[in-house]
């Protein structure tokens, strides 16, 4: 790929991702009732060895939801929530203490919903704007070092290549400190699909 | 202080002592850890998938040309193989609800190591793989101990 193509490819790819996290900070923010400000998109090919360094280190530890798309489009797609930001949702939610070392049945089934809700927001509006249903597997979460919740996502493309498309989008709380971000890994086939979507019939 | 080598996803390093190799956030990775307590030579590969494809481009990611690879790669150290031992961390099954084939890649991973370590007959002296919890190890070339952090549990010393 030249770098003019894949300039261009990053760009529409992170407008397609700034939609999907955009729907998806609006229904979190509304669960929880404060302000959310979605950040500019980044988007970065890398290869698999530095993603998680990328993100900010192997070894900190995170609430991640992840699922997988089977239809037409296949990719990862994860949502990660820092240590502090997961203890203040769950404790928003559930109204008690919420310790990650231990979390309670409710508190684990809580976590894994929001993050099926901001999933399904993200899918609902990119499938959209491309007109192409999106089927996810049902999601599972996790709370633990980000390197070994990025492990299944990457080992799911890892069997094709080595480099990885990666699509971040980050949210803050205006008010409230309250961060976290929603990660896509799709697969080559999907991106190209993506992009011809997105560049469509118009032109 | 001495250094310290980190070994990211489908990479591998060979190392003397006193020199520290390091795997963060191991999740369904698994790290395969080689010794030489004479030579001291240490040797990790951090692999992601269990059998690697015919036509292989990064033999590191795989754990069957990753293990072959680190045992040639240490023996052009002057490693002898016979004295070699072997631990394995990781392999754990990070989303048990999960209902992809993918889901239990972690297991897959440490049966396929296994068999490659016997094949090569290296003997496995510890191991802490499986469960559902993220590792990180921390390998000291110097004594060949091997420390295994967790989120949220104690330390283990392998």
């Amino acid at each position: 790929m030249t770098d003019e193509k894949a300039g261009m490819v990053l760009e529409v790819i992170m407008e397609f991702a700034n939609i999907g996290a955009g729907s998806a900070a609006t229904a979190l923010s509304s669960l929880m009732d404060v302000e959310l400000m979605n950040e500019v998109t980044s988007c970065n090919i890398l290869p698999m060895s530095k993603v998680s360094d990328w993100l900010g280190g192997a070894d900190q530890i995170v609430a991640g939801t992840y699922t997988y798309l089977c239809g037409d489009l296949k990719s990862g797609i994860l949502v990660v929530l820092p240590n502090k930001s997961a203890v203040t949702l769950l404790e928003h939610l559930t109204k008690e203490k919420a310790d990650l070392a231990a979390l309670t049945e409710i508190q684990k089934s809580a976590l894994k919903e929001v993050g099926n809700i901001c999933l399904c927001w993200y899918l609902i509006a990119v499938s959209k704007m491309i007109d192409i249903d999106m089927i996810p597997a049902p999601p599972d979460a996790t709370v633990d070092m980000l390197g070994a919740v990025l492990d299944i996502p990457l080992a799911s493309l890892a069997q094709k290549v080595d480099t990885v498309l990666a699509v971040h989008t980050c949210f803050k709380g205006i008010d409230e400190e309250f961060e976290g971000y929603f990660l896509m890994l799709p697969e080559e086939s999907t991106l190209k699909l993506i992009l011809e979507r997105m560049a469509g019939p118009r032109g | 202080m001495s250094e310290q080598r980190t070994v990211g996803i489908g990479q591998m390093a060979v190392c003397h002592a006193p020199e520290q190799i390091v795997c963060l956030g191991l999740g369904s990775c698994v790290a395969i850890i080689l010794y030489d307590p004479v030579a001291r030579i240490g040797g990790v590969v951090h692999v992601l998938l269990p059998k690697s494809p015919i036509k292989c481009d990064n033999e590191e990611k795989y754990a069957d040309t990753g293990t072959r690879k680190l045992v040639k790669e240490m023996i052009n150290h002057g490693v002898k193989k016979e004295r070699l031992v072997a631990k394995l961390v990781g392999g754990a099954q990070m989303f048990p609800n999960l209902n992809l084939a993918i889901a239990n890649i972690g297991r897959e991973n440490s049966m396929t190591i296994r068999n490659i370590l016997r094949e090569l007959m290296i003997r496995i002296v510890a191991e802490d793989l499986g469960g559902n919890r993220g590792r990180s190890a921390y390998f000291n070339t110097s004594d060949g101990h091997v420390t295994v952090k967790t989120a949220f549990e104690p330390v283990k010393v392998l």
